[in-house]
């Protein structure tokens, strides 16, 4: 019964999940009204890595302690009854579970439970010496970015070449139908416009590779490798309320809860079920032949199961993260910030934001023009997959505030519209190489149509044409006025020289940064 | 300089018009409604001046048959709200909508190719509410509907364009009156460039040609001229409402000529020293008998409700 309990509340919660990442798009509102970052709110790791990382106490990590608190009484119901991850490893990982194998413990391997401690260890200990790492191992971070840049861009695809398959060969009543059907999809559960993202497959691949060692494992992640797991083990290994009693007389020896076992907590033999790793799953009492398998809120120790935890693992994780602070921001980045960097309106100052931001990749799967994309070596190994604005793929559209509402630890902090229009994201240049007025003579002046900034950033020097028939017209060269320039790269994209545009943006003149400054 | 000539003679006309008291403008009306080809109307009422505009010129019966598919372009190119003149007003698009399906439509399919984000712009230019309100589809284009075909032009050769616009059996041309950066004015001809797709910003190169091109091409059975607002600086999007001027009214003609002619009108001084010659799409229309650009001489018609 409980069993079945655990399973819907896994999929309820996963349900939510995918419909907040799916409403995780403009929707016709300017304020997203559903709080999309949910679970990332909830999240005790992220709150904890940013707080250590910044020393700033955060209104919003408040929720975390409910997480917190559940766990201190329940141990890790999160991760067996909630964590979107969890559920997508369990579900995979019962395939692997129900193959028949003669090796009684097949599947366990209670020794490498410590390696996700060491995880938190190094991501704790960094984050005290200034390095925000956590996003790159947080479940949920982990989900929202493989889901958004990984595996929604491919679905999407798949699906829309099936219904623009269908339109093409137009068969009369079925394809219109179809069509009809591709529609109302489109900017409901499908994308509005096919999501496109550098980085797309080696993060859909890493995705892939934590759900295909539930192979190795069941729940392979959540019982060795995630921090997470690790944390709410350690807040709630002292759990008085859902504690696994085995009755070692009834017990036939089967082995049957261990290979049921969600966690590898061990509830066999009995005894030594292991606190910290059971995940409240209740596989355990319902696979048991000889009802030897109670949970119940209990003040007695009903299990003695160990982590192996050694001091001096632990202490050599510490000094190998200490070690790492400083190392990973030897890159060039380091020295000088890459042209090519321009973070989204609102983000914080370089050195502060590397230290907020988790690369949940929320930012990116809401922006509107698919502009924010993850960044690969512009902001060093620090910055992978934090988000940068390519202008190429996407301009920062002037209305709209989209990506700082989202921002599960404000790295790209909360502002208002018209103060969002103000910020300098970089400063647009012209290529008079490249730019068909300098360069061929003629007139063409897209970049000036579309720049939104209030007075235009963009204005025309006239000068005498002379076209090839010899007569003279008026020549409009634009240039581009760096005081109203707000970078926000509609310039860029929407320039006609589709290859190397005529005029790029960087990320000179940025508001947030005083060395960043142009003049 | 023969047209510059016409230019000014007709500017005088413009000018006329939009100067003189109103009550002379009406009783200046002699043409009959069936004979009136070019008809100005305004009023506070915007509805109404749409309403009657279409009326003088014989009712949308005269333009929409029963049962047909009314293709209806608006310009909705800008993330921008009505009062800063980026995109047709709504108001004028929500009655036109409801007037063609009094004539009897089948289905009316509002759309334009936008610039900004189209969900935006859909939604922030109100056009998106007020013509689905009114019983029109206000759908998205989608790139699949753009098919590539031979446009028979002078530099549009061959472009790809929507195919619900192309298939539909009227259309009706529904631009807002705007200063341009680079071609001066964006009038009916340039709205048509919301019809097509593909690489389009590339006609920003020749754009005289491609706008007669365009015109030639779909020949839209009617077009409505709103000048409710104008957007007189900073166009085609516009910059701060400083740029915008309420003028109330409402231009409507077959002949896309008259419009952009009377529409460069509007600007008055703005472009008096230009003259005709700095817009050269006019003289090509006409010359590929688009049209006429004196607007004033056969079955001009102007009224202004809110005097008579
Ligand atoms: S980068 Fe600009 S367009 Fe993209 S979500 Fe942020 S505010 Fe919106
Ligand atoms: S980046 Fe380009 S479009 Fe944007 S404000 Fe600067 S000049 Fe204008």
């Amino acid at each position: 019964m409980m069993k079945n309990l655990r399973r819907t509340s896994q999929i309820l919660f996963l349900l939510v999940f995918l419909i907040l990442f799916i409403q995780t798009e403009y929707k016709g509102k300017d304020e997203l009204g559903l709080p999309v970052r949910l679970f990332l709110d909830f999240d005790p790791l992220i709150a904890l890595s940013s707080l250590l990382a910044t020393h700033v106490v955060k209104k919003i990590f408040l929720l975390s302690l409910v997480t917190i608190a559940l766990t201190f009484f329940l141990g890790r119901v999160f991760c067996g009854w909630v964590c979107p991850l969890g559920t997508l490893n369990t579900v995979i990982g019962y395939f692997r579970m129900r193959r028949p194998s003669r090796n009684p413990d097949d599947g366990n391997h209670p020794r490498m439970r410590k390696y996700k401690y060491y995880i938190l260890v190094f991501i704790l200990v960094a984050a005290v010496f200034g390095w925000n790492a956590a996003g790159f191992l947080d479940p949920i971070s982990i989900t929202i970015r493989s889901m958004a840049i990984g595996f929604n861009p491919a679905i999407n695809g798949l699906v829309r070449a099936f219904f623009e398959f269908s339109y093409v060969l137009a068969v009369p009543g079925i394809s219109p139908a179809m069509d009809s059907l591709y529609s109302i999809l489109t900017g409901t559960l499908l994308a509005f416009e096919q999501p496109v993202f550098r980085q797309m497959i080696p993060i859909a691949l890493i995705f892939s590779a934590i759900l295909a060692l539930n192979f190795v494992a069941p729940r392979f992640w959540c019982r060795y490798l995630c921090p997470l797991g690790a944390l709410l083990g350690f807040v709630g290994y002292r759990q008085l309320f859902a504690r696994v009693d085995v009755d070692g007389e009834k017990c036939v020896s089967c082995h049957m809860c261990n290979r049921s076992c969600q966690g590898d907590a061990t509830p066999f033999p009995p005894g030594q079920w292991t606190s910290s790793e059971c995940l409240i799953c209740f596989n355990c009492k319902d696979v048991c032949p000889a009802s030897a398998v109670r949970i119940h809120p209990s003040m007695k120790k009903t299990g003695d199961g160990k982590v192996d935890l050694q001091r001096r693992h632990i202490i050599a994780t510490g000094v190998a993260a200490i070690a790492a602070v400083p190392l990973i921001g030897l890159g060039e980045t380091g020295k000088r910030h890459s042209p090519d960097l321009i973070r989204p309106p609102g983000a914080l100052p370089e050195d502060e934001f590397l230290r907020t931001c988790v690369k949940c990749g929320e930012c990116m799967k809401v922006c509107l023009t698919n502009g924010l994309q993850p960044a690969f070596n512009q902001a060093g190994l620090e910055g992978l997959w934090t988000p940068v604005l390519v202008p190429r793929l996407g301009y920062c559209e002037f209305y709209c505030n989209l990506c700082n509402q989202v921002c599960p630890t404000g790295a790209i902090r909360s502002i208002s519209l018209e103060e969002k229009q103000k910020i300098r994201i970089g400063l647009a240049f012209f290529d008079k190489n490249r730019c068909i007025p300098y360069a061929l003579g003629r007139n063409c002046g897209v970049c000036e149509e579309h720049c939104p900034a209030p007075g235009k950033a963009i204005t025309f020097l006239i000068e005498e044409g002379i076209d090839r028939s010899g007569k003279s017209f008026e020549l409009k060269k634009p240039v581009v006025n760096p005081d109203l320039c707000i970078g926000c790269g509609i310039c860029e994209n929407k320039c006609p020289i589709v290859d190397k545009p005529g005029i790029r943006v960087s990320s000179i003149n940025e508001s947030r940064a005083d060395y960043q400054l142009y003049l | 300089m023969a047209d510059r000539r016409t230019f000014l003679k007709t500017l005088a006309g413009g000018a006329a018009f939009l100067l003189a008291p109103a009550g002379k403008l009406a009783s200046n009306t002699t043409a009959t409604d069936a004979g009136t080809s070019f008809a100005v109307v305004k009023s506070k009422d915007t509805a109404a001046a749409v309403r009657k505009s279409v009326e003088l010129l014989g009712g949308m019966g005269a333009f929409v048959n029963k049962g047909e598919t009314v293709f209806i372009k608006p310009n909705i190119s800008w993330d921008k709200i009505p009062d800063q003149a980026a995109t047709t007003n709504p108001l004028v698009v929500q009655t036109i909508v409801a007037m063609v399906i009094e004539a009897g439509a089948k289905k009316v399919i509002v759309a334009d190719n936008t610039c900004n984000d189209a969900r935006r712009s859909y939604k922030r230019s109100g056009i998106q509410e007020a013509a689905e309100k009114a019983g029109a589809d206000v759908p998205f284009m989608e790139k699949r509907k753009f098919v590539r075909m031979d446009l028979g032009g002078d530099v549009l050769k061959e472009w790809e364009v929507y195919t619900e616009a192309f298939e539909a059996d009227k259309i009706i041309n529904v631009p807002v009156a705007k200063h341009h950066g680079l071609s001066g004015v964006t009038l009916s001809m340039k709205n048509l460039m919301g019809l097509i797709g593909g690489r389009r910003d590339l006609l920003h190169q020749k754009l005289s040609e491609s706008i007669v091109d365009l015109a030639f091409f779909f020949k839209p059975n009617l077009t409505i001229l709103d000048a409710v607002r104008i957007l007189k600086a900073h166009g085609p999007q516009g910059s701060t409402l400083g740029d915008v001027e309420r003028r109330d009214t409402i231009a409507a003609s077959s002949d896309l000529v008259k419009i952009d002619a009377f529409g460069i009108d509007l600007f008055g001084e703005q472009f008096r020293e230009k003259g005709l010659s700095g817009f050269p799409h006019l003289k090509m229309a006409e010359k590929k008998g688009l049209g006429t650009s004196d607007y004033r001489t056969n079955g001009y018609v102007g009224l202004d409700l809110d005097k008579t």
